[in-house]
Protein backbone atom coordinates (compact mmCIF):
# COMPACT_ATOMS: atom_id res chain seq x y z
CA UNK A 1 0.00 0.00 0.00
CA UNK A 2 1.11 3.53 -0.72
CA UNK A 3 2.29 5.46 2.07
CA UNK A 4 -0.16 8.13 3.14
CA UNK A 5 0.50 11.58 2.67
CA UNK A 6 1.48 13.88 5.76
CA UNK A 7 -1.73 15.45 7.08
CA UNK A 8 -0.19 18.90 6.54
CA UNK A 9 0.92 17.97 2.92
CA UNK A 10 -2.87 17.01 2.40
CA UNK A 11 -4.80 20.33 3.92
CA UNK A 12 -1.87 22.61 1.69
CA UNK A 13 -2.87 20.37 -1.56
CA UNK A 14 -6.53 20.78 -0.74
CA UNK A 15 -6.61 24.43 -0.21
CA UNK A 16 -4.21 25.84 -2.38
CA UNK A 17 -1.77 23.52 -4.41
CA UNK A 18 -4.58 21.14 -5.74
CA UNK A 19 -7.60 23.62 -4.78
CA UNK A 20 -10.58 22.28 -6.42
CA UNK A 21 -11.35 25.23 -8.27
CA UNK A 22 -8.62 26.74 -9.90
CA UNK A 23 -6.38 23.83 -9.97
CA UNK A 24 -8.98 20.80 -10.68
CA UNK A 25 -11.59 23.05 -12.33
CA UNK A 26 -14.16 20.86 -10.62
CA UNK A 27 -17.64 21.52 -9.49
CA UNK A 28 -17.48 24.63 -11.62
CA UNK A 29 -21.45 24.05 -12.32
CA UNK A 30 -22.25 25.13 -8.63
CA UNK A 31 -19.75 27.73 -8.36
CA UNK A 32 -21.83 29.15 -11.44
CA UNK A 33 -24.97 28.99 -10.41
CA UNK A 34 -25.52 29.96 -6.77
CA UNK A 35 -22.43 32.34 -6.28
CA UNK A 36 -24.59 35.89 -7.02
CA UNK A 37 -25.05 36.09 -3.06
CA UNK A 38 -22.67 35.79 -0.09
CA UNK A 39 -25.39 33.94 1.73
CA UNK A 40 -26.80 31.22 -0.14
CA UNK A 41 -22.88 30.60 -1.71
CA UNK A 42 -21.82 30.66 2.65
CA UNK A 43 -24.52 27.97 3.26
CA UNK A 44 -23.48 26.05 -0.06
CA UNK A 45 -20.24 25.86 0.82
CA UNK A 46 -20.95 24.57 4.25
CA UNK A 47 -23.12 21.81 3.16
CA UNK A 48 -20.60 20.71 0.22
CA UNK A 49 -17.59 20.10 2.66
CA UNK A 50 -19.34 18.24 4.86
CA UNK A 51 -21.07 15.88 2.36
CA UNK A 52 -17.84 15.81 0.89
CA UNK A 53 -15.43 15.01 4.25
CA UNK A 54 -18.19 12.97 5.20
CA UNK A 55 -18.44 10.77 2.30
CA UNK A 56 -14.77 10.30 2.04
CA UNK A 57 -14.75 9.26 5.40
CA UNK A 58 -17.58 6.37 4.79
CA UNK A 59 -16.14 5.66 1.55
CA UNK A 60 -12.68 4.75 2.96
CA UNK A 61 -14.17 2.81 5.54
CA UNK A 62 -15.95 0.89 3.23
CA UNK A 63 -12.77 0.42 1.22
CA UNK A 64 -11.78 -3.06 1.56
CA UNK A 65 -15.19 -4.61 1.27
CA UNK A 66 -16.33 -2.95 -1.57
CA UNK A 67 -15.91 -4.72 -4.92
CA UNK A 68 -14.05 -2.76 -7.34
CA UNK A 69 -16.72 -2.58 -9.77
CA UNK A 70 -19.64 -1.95 -8.19
CA UNK A 71 -17.49 1.34 -6.17
CA UNK A 72 -19.07 4.10 -8.22
CA UNK A 73 -22.49 3.15 -7.23
CA UNK A 74 -21.62 2.61 -3.55
CA UNK A 75 -19.96 6.01 -3.46
CA UNK A 76 -22.85 7.60 -5.28
CA UNK A 77 -25.19 6.30 -2.75
CA UNK A 78 -22.96 7.09 0.22
CA UNK A 79 -23.33 10.77 -1.31
CA UNK A 80 -26.99 10.79 -1.72
CA UNK A 81 -27.58 9.60 1.38
CA UNK A 82 -25.07 13.03 3.35
CA UNK A 83 -26.95 15.58 0.63
CA UNK A 84 -30.65 14.21 1.34
CA UNK A 85 -29.62 14.89 5.24
CA UNK A 86 -28.30 17.81 4.32
CA UNK A 87 -31.34 18.66 2.41
CA UNK A 88 -33.73 17.48 4.90
CA UNK A 89 -32.02 19.70 7.77
CA UNK A 90 -32.36 22.72 5.84
CA UNK A 91 -36.16 22.50 5.28
CA UNK A 92 -36.74 21.41 8.77
CA UNK A 93 -34.71 24.29 10.77
CA UNK A 94 -33.97 27.15 8.02
CA UNK A 95 -36.79 26.91 5.33
CA UNK A 96 -35.84 30.24 3.81
CA UNK A 97 -32.59 29.12 3.13
CA UNK A 98 -33.78 26.20 1.52
CA UNK A 99 -35.99 27.53 -0.57
CA UNK A 100 -33.01 30.29 -2.03
CA UNK A 101 -30.85 26.93 -2.77
CA UNK A 102 -33.71 25.59 -4.37
CA UNK A 103 -32.60 22.64 -6.65
CA UNK A 104 -28.89 23.46 -5.96
CA UNK A 105 -28.25 21.65 -2.68
CA UNK A 106 -29.92 17.93 -4.13
CA UNK A 107 -27.30 18.81 -7.09
CA UNK A 108 -24.54 18.78 -4.78
CA UNK A 109 -24.56 14.73 -5.61
CA UNK A 110 -23.56 15.50 -8.59
CA UNK A 111 -20.87 17.63 -8.02
CA UNK A 112 -17.47 16.65 -9.05
CA UNK A 113 -15.47 17.24 -6.20
CA UNK A 114 -17.45 14.90 -4.08
CA UNK A 115 -16.89 11.76 -5.98
CA UNK A 116 -13.41 12.82 -7.49
CA UNK A 117 -12.03 13.06 -3.96
CA UNK A 118 -13.88 9.56 -2.84
CA UNK A 119 -12.51 8.15 -6.23
CA UNK A 120 -9.10 9.77 -5.93
CA UNK A 121 -8.36 9.64 -2.29
CA UNK A 122 -10.76 7.91 -0.29
CA UNK A 123 -10.72 4.91 -2.27
CA UNK A 124 -7.18 3.76 -1.22
CA UNK A 125 -6.88 5.99 2.05
CA UNK A 126 -7.24 4.98 5.58
CA UNK A 127 -10.07 7.14 6.62
CA UNK A 128 -8.87 9.87 8.96
CA UNK A 129 -6.65 11.31 6.02
CA UNK A 130 -9.83 10.73 3.80
CA UNK A 131 -11.84 12.93 6.30
CA UNK A 132 -9.36 15.74 6.02
CA UNK A 133 -8.72 15.71 1.94
CA UNK A 134 -12.29 15.66 1.73
CA UNK A 135 -12.61 18.27 4.74
CA UNK A 136 -9.89 20.48 2.60
CA UNK A 137 -10.82 20.10 -0.34
CA UNK A 138 -13.95 21.77 0.37
CA UNK A 139 -13.04 24.47 2.64
CA UNK A 140 -10.60 25.15 -0.59
CA UNK A 141 -13.45 25.18 -3.02
CA UNK A 142 -15.50 27.33 -0.29
CA UNK A 143 -12.80 29.93 -0.19
CA UNK A 144 -12.41 30.70 -3.85
CA UNK A 145 -16.43 30.42 -3.90
CA UNK A 146 -16.77 33.40 -1.36
CA UNK A 147 -14.42 35.27 -2.88
CA UNK A 148 -16.04 35.17 -6.36
CA UNK A 149 -20.05 35.89 -4.91
CA UNK A 150 -17.88 39.13 -2.57
CA UNK A 151 -17.36 40.22 -6.16
CA UNK A 152 -20.15 39.40 -7.56
CA UNK A 153 -22.78 40.57 -4.93
CA UNK A 154 -20.31 44.53 -4.69
CA UNK A 155 -20.45 45.16 -8.07
CA UNK A 156 -23.67 43.53 -9.18
CA UNK A 157 -26.11 44.56 -6.24
CA UNK A 158 -23.87 47.34 -3.79
CA UNK A 159 -24.25 44.90 -1.03
CA UNK A 160 -22.26 42.16 0.95
CA UNK A 161 -24.45 39.61 2.80
CA UNK A 162 -27.41 41.89 2.20
CA UNK A 163 -25.32 44.89 3.81
CA UNK A 164 -24.92 48.04 1.84
CA UNK A 165 -21.53 49.07 0.83
CA UNK A 166 -20.29 52.41 0.76
CA UNK A 167 -19.90 54.12 -2.46
CA UNK A 168 -21.16 50.84 -4.40
CA UNK A 169 -24.48 51.41 -2.98
CA UNK A 170 -25.24 54.94 -4.00
CA UNK A 171 -26.46 56.53 -6.83
CA UNK A 172 -22.58 57.11 -8.37
CA UNK A 173 -21.91 53.30 -8.81
CA UNK A 174 -23.90 52.00 -11.97
CA UNK A 175 -24.03 48.47 -10.48
CA UNK A 176 -23.33 46.10 -12.90
CA UNK A 177 -26.64 44.12 -13.12
CA UNK A 178 -25.02 41.40 -15.60
CA UNK A 179 -22.69 40.31 -12.57
CA UNK A 180 -25.51 39.43 -10.63
CA UNK A 181 -26.67 36.81 -14.05
CA UNK A 182 -25.25 33.95 -14.78
CA UNK A 183 -22.75 35.24 -17.58
CA UNK A 184 -21.14 37.45 -15.13
CA UNK A 185 -20.54 33.69 -13.43
CA UNK A 186 -18.16 33.02 -16.25
CA UNK A 187 -16.31 36.73 -16.11
CA UNK A 188 -15.76 36.36 -12.25
CA UNK A 189 -14.64 32.60 -12.55
CA UNK A 190 -12.08 33.18 -15.52
CA UNK A 191 -10.63 36.34 -13.45
CA UNK A 192 -10.20 34.41 -10.51
CA UNK A 193 -8.77 31.08 -12.10
CA UNK A 194 -6.48 34.10 -14.15
CA UNK A 195 -5.53 35.65 -10.54
CA UNK A 196 -4.73 32.98 -8.21
CA UNK A 197 -2.82 31.20 -11.67
CA UNK A 198 -0.56 33.78 -12.07
CA UNK A 199 0.30 34.37 -8.08
CA UNK A 200 0.60 30.18 -8.10
CA UNK A 201 3.22 30.37 -10.73
CA UNK A 202 5.05 33.13 -9.27
CA UNK A 203 4.99 31.38 -5.90
CA UNK A 204 6.59 28.00 -7.38
CA UNK A 205 9.40 30.63 -9.06
CA UNK A 206 10.99 31.74 -5.88
CA UNK B 1 -17.02 -15.34 -0.23
CA UNK B 2 -16.03 -11.63 -1.19
CA UNK B 3 -14.63 -13.01 -5.02
CA UNK B 4 -17.96 -14.52 -5.33
CA UNK B 5 -19.90 -12.78 -8.37
CA UNK B 6 -23.09 -12.15 -6.22
CA UNK B 7 -21.16 -10.94 -3.41
CA UNK B 8 -21.21 -7.84 -5.13
CA UNK B 9 -24.85 -7.57 -5.46
CA UNK B 10 -25.37 -8.75 -1.46
CA UNK B 11 -22.87 -6.02 -0.58
CA UNK B 12 -25.06 -3.24 -2.81
CA UNK B 13 -28.34 -4.58 -1.24
CA UNK B 14 -27.21 -4.62 2.28
CA UNK B 15 -25.49 -1.05 1.97
CA UNK B 16 -28.49 0.53 0.75
CA UNK B 17 -31.04 -0.96 2.80
CA UNK B 18 -28.69 0.87 5.44
CA UNK B 19 -28.60 3.88 4.57
CA UNK B 20 -32.27 3.87 3.07
CA UNK B 21 -33.77 2.87 6.62
CA UNK B 22 -31.39 5.98 8.29
CA UNK B 23 -32.96 8.33 6.07
CA UNK B 24 -36.27 7.55 6.32
CA UNK B 25 -35.97 6.96 10.25
CA UNK B 26 -34.35 10.90 9.81
CA UNK B 27 -37.23 11.79 7.34
CA UNK B 28 -39.63 10.81 10.04
CA UNK B 29 -38.17 12.73 12.53
CA UNK B 30 -38.27 15.74 10.60
CA UNK B 31 -41.84 15.18 8.65
CA UNK B 32 -43.69 17.16 11.53
CA UNK B 33 -41.67 19.74 11.35
CA UNK B 34 -41.30 20.64 7.39
CA UNK B 35 -45.15 20.08 7.19
CA UNK B 36 -45.07 22.92 9.95
CA UNK B 37 -42.87 25.21 8.71
CA UNK B 38 -44.80 24.74 5.32
CA UNK B 39 -48.07 25.84 7.31
CA UNK B 40 -47.19 28.37 9.19
CA UNK B 41 -45.06 30.22 6.06
CA UNK B 42 -48.31 29.94 4.62
CA UNK B 43 -49.92 32.09 7.60
CA UNK B 44 -46.87 34.27 7.64
CA UNK B 45 -47.98 35.28 4.18
CA UNK B 46 -51.49 36.17 4.67
CA UNK B 47 -50.57 38.10 7.90
CA UNK B 48 -48.12 39.95 5.78
CA UNK B 49 -50.86 41.00 2.86
CA UNK B 50 -51.91 43.71 5.42
CA UNK B 51 -48.70 45.02 6.59
CA UNK B 52 -51.54 46.96 9.11
CA UNK B 53 -51.50 44.15 11.41
CA UNK B 54 -49.43 44.32 14.29
CA UNK B 55 -47.55 41.50 15.90
CA UNK B 56 -44.30 40.57 17.79
CA UNK B 57 -42.96 36.88 16.90
CA UNK B 58 -43.86 34.34 15.10
CA UNK B 59 -46.37 32.14 17.37
CA UNK B 60 -48.56 35.57 17.48
CA UNK B 61 -48.88 34.91 13.62
CA UNK B 62 -50.80 31.73 13.93
CA UNK B 63 -52.66 33.07 16.59
CA UNK B 64 -53.77 36.12 14.47
CA UNK B 65 -54.26 33.47 11.56
CA UNK B 66 -56.35 31.14 13.31
CA UNK B 67 -58.79 33.87 14.99
CA UNK B 68 -59.08 36.73 12.36
CA UNK B 69 -58.89 34.93 8.85
CA UNK B 70 -61.66 32.19 7.75
CA UNK B 71 -61.72 30.37 4.45
CA UNK B 72 -64.78 31.48 2.27
CA UNK B 73 -64.78 28.28 -0.48
CA UNK B 74 -66.92 29.86 -2.42
CA UNK B 75 -64.79 32.50 -3.24
CA UNK B 76 -61.23 30.93 -2.91
CA UNK B 77 -59.65 33.43 -0.43
CA UNK B 78 -59.55 34.17 3.43
CA UNK B 79 -61.47 36.56 4.82
CA UNK B 80 -60.12 38.78 7.51
CA UNK B 81 -62.34 39.74 10.42
CA UNK B 82 -61.69 42.19 12.93
CA UNK B 83 -64.08 43.47 15.85
CA UNK B 84 -66.36 41.76 13.96
CA UNK B 85 -66.46 43.80 10.62
CA UNK B 86 -64.85 42.64 7.57
CA UNK B 87 -61.72 43.69 7.12
CA UNK B 88 -60.58 42.57 3.89
CA UNK B 89 -59.77 39.62 1.80
CA UNK B 90 -56.76 37.58 1.40
CA UNK B 91 -56.74 36.36 -1.82
CA UNK B 92 -53.78 33.05 -2.57
CA UNK B 93 -52.58 33.28 -5.98
CA UNK B 94 -49.97 30.66 -7.65
CA UNK B 95 -48.77 29.88 -11.39
CA UNK B 96 -45.59 29.11 -13.19
CA UNK B 97 -42.66 31.54 -12.70
CA UNK B 98 -39.55 31.83 -15.12
CA UNK B 99 -38.33 28.63 -13.25
CA UNK B 100 -40.77 27.43 -11.35
CA UNK B 101 -43.80 27.54 -8.96
CA UNK B 102 -44.82 31.08 -7.61
CA UNK B 103 -47.21 31.36 -5.02
CA UNK B 104 -48.34 34.27 -3.03
CA UNK B 105 -50.84 36.32 -1.39
CA UNK B 106 -52.61 39.46 -2.17
CA UNK B 107 -54.79 41.35 0.25
CA UNK B 108 -57.95 43.61 -0.54
CA UNK B 109 -59.84 45.58 1.83
CA UNK B 110 -63.51 45.55 2.29
CA UNK B 111 -64.41 47.66 -0.62
CA UNK B 112 -62.67 45.05 -3.05
CA UNK B 113 -60.62 47.09 -4.66
CA UNK B 114 -58.00 48.78 -2.43
CA UNK B 115 -54.98 46.57 -2.37
CA UNK B 116 -53.55 46.22 1.75
CA UNK B 117 -50.34 44.43 0.52
CA UNK B 118 -48.56 41.57 -1.48
CA UNK B 119 -46.49 38.56 -0.13
CA UNK B 120 -44.95 35.43 -1.33
CA UNK B 121 -44.69 32.08 0.31
CA UNK B 122 -43.12 30.23 -2.83
CA UNK B 123 -40.86 31.04 -5.40
CA UNK B 124 -37.91 30.27 -6.99
CA UNK B 125 -36.86 32.74 -9.06
CA UNK B 126 -33.15 33.81 -10.10
CA UNK B 127 -31.67 34.98 -6.85
CA UNK B 128 -30.32 38.17 -7.32
CA UNK B 129 -32.93 39.07 -10.18
CA UNK B 130 -36.50 37.65 -10.23
CA UNK B 131 -36.11 36.38 -6.63
CA UNK B 132 -36.40 40.22 -5.81
CA UNK B 133 -40.38 40.10 -6.04
CA UNK B 134 -39.89 38.83 -2.25
CA UNK B 135 -38.19 41.94 -1.24
CA UNK B 136 -39.79 45.28 0.55
CA UNK B 137 -39.08 47.52 -2.26
CA UNK B 138 -41.03 45.51 -4.98
CA UNK B 139 -44.15 44.55 -2.46
CA UNK B 140 -44.35 47.80 -0.95
CA UNK B 141 -45.52 49.26 -4.35
CA UNK B 142 -48.78 47.75 -4.35
CA UNK B 143 -49.86 49.22 -1.00
CA UNK B 144 -52.21 51.21 -1.71
CA UNK B 145 -53.03 50.47 -5.17
CA UNK B 146 -56.84 49.67 -6.60
CA UNK B 147 -57.28 46.94 -8.82
CA UNK B 148 -59.16 47.11 -12.31
CA UNK B 149 -62.85 45.75 -12.55
CA UNK B 150 -61.36 43.94 -16.07
CA UNK B 151 -59.47 41.57 -17.83
CA UNK B 152 -56.18 42.96 -16.13
CA UNK B 153 -56.87 43.56 -12.60
CA UNK B 154 -52.95 44.91 -12.14
CA UNK B 155 -50.40 45.80 -13.75
CA UNK B 156 -46.31 44.98 -13.67
CA UNK B 157 -44.74 47.84 -15.91
CA UNK B 158 -41.25 48.74 -16.90
CA UNK B 159 -39.50 51.09 -14.65
CA UNK B 160 -39.23 54.06 -17.13
CA UNK B 161 -43.07 54.16 -18.03
CA UNK B 162 -45.22 56.09 -15.34
CA UNK B 163 -47.79 53.87 -13.47
CA UNK B 164 -51.75 53.80 -13.57
CA UNK B 165 -53.55 53.61 -10.92
CA UNK B 166 -53.68 49.55 -10.82
CA UNK B 167 -49.53 49.48 -11.71
CA UNK B 168 -46.45 49.09 -10.69
CA UNK B 169 -42.58 49.16 -11.41
CA UNK B 170 -41.09 45.73 -12.34
CA UNK B 171 -37.61 43.93 -10.69
CA UNK B 172 -35.34 45.38 -13.65
CA UNK B 173 -33.25 42.73 -15.21
CA UNK B 174 -36.80 40.59 -14.84
CA UNK B 175 -38.39 40.57 -17.38
CA UNK B 176 -39.88 37.13 -17.83
CA UNK B 177 -40.49 36.30 -13.75
CA UNK B 178 -42.57 40.41 -13.99
CA UNK B 179 -44.40 38.48 -17.26
CA UNK B 180 -45.43 35.21 -15.57
CA UNK B 181 -46.21 37.21 -12.42
CA UNK B 182 -48.45 39.82 -13.60
CA UNK B 183 -50.40 36.91 -15.61
CA UNK B 184 -50.62 34.00 -12.70
CA UNK B 185 -52.26 37.35 -10.53
CA UNK B 186 -54.01 39.07 -12.94
CA UNK B 187 -55.56 35.28 -13.58
CA UNK B 188 -56.64 34.82 -9.48
CA UNK B 189 -57.76 38.06 -8.92
CA UNK B 190 -60.15 37.46 -12.14
CA UNK B 191 -61.39 34.46 -10.34
CA UNK B 192 -62.06 35.99 -7.19
CA UNK B 193 -63.68 38.86 -8.43
CA UNK B 194 -66.02 36.47 -11.21
CA UNK B 195 -66.61 34.61 -7.68
CA UNK B 196 -67.54 37.69 -5.35
CA UNK B 197 -69.63 38.89 -8.09
CA UNK B 198 -71.62 35.30 -8.21
CA UNK B 199 -71.99 35.20 -4.88
CA UNK B 200 -73.45 38.39 -4.71
CA UNK B 201 -75.87 37.84 -7.43
CA UNK B 202 -77.02 34.41 -5.64
CA UNK B 203 -76.01 34.27 -2.25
Amino acid sequence: MIPTKPTKEIMLDGLWRDNPIFRQILGICSTLAITNVVLNTAVMCISLTLVTALSCLTVSFLRNWTPRNIRMMVQTLIIAFYVIIVDLILKAYWPQMSRNLGPFVGLIITNCIVMGRCEAFAGSNRPLPSFMDGLFNGIGYSFMLLAISVVRELLGMGTILGIAMPYFSTPYWDKWIIMVMPPGAFFALASIIWLCRSMKRKGAKS
Amino acid sequence: MRDKPYFAVIYMFILTAFFSALLIGFSRMTRQRVQMNEQLNFEWAVVQAFPKIQYQNNQQIHQIFTKQFAKDEQIGAYLYQKDGRLQGYAVPFSGKGFWDKIEGVIGIAADKKTITGVSFYEQKETPGLGARIDEDEFRRQFIGKTIEDGPKPIGIVPSAQTLAENQVHAVTGATQTSIRLEALMNQDIRAWLDAVEKKEVAP
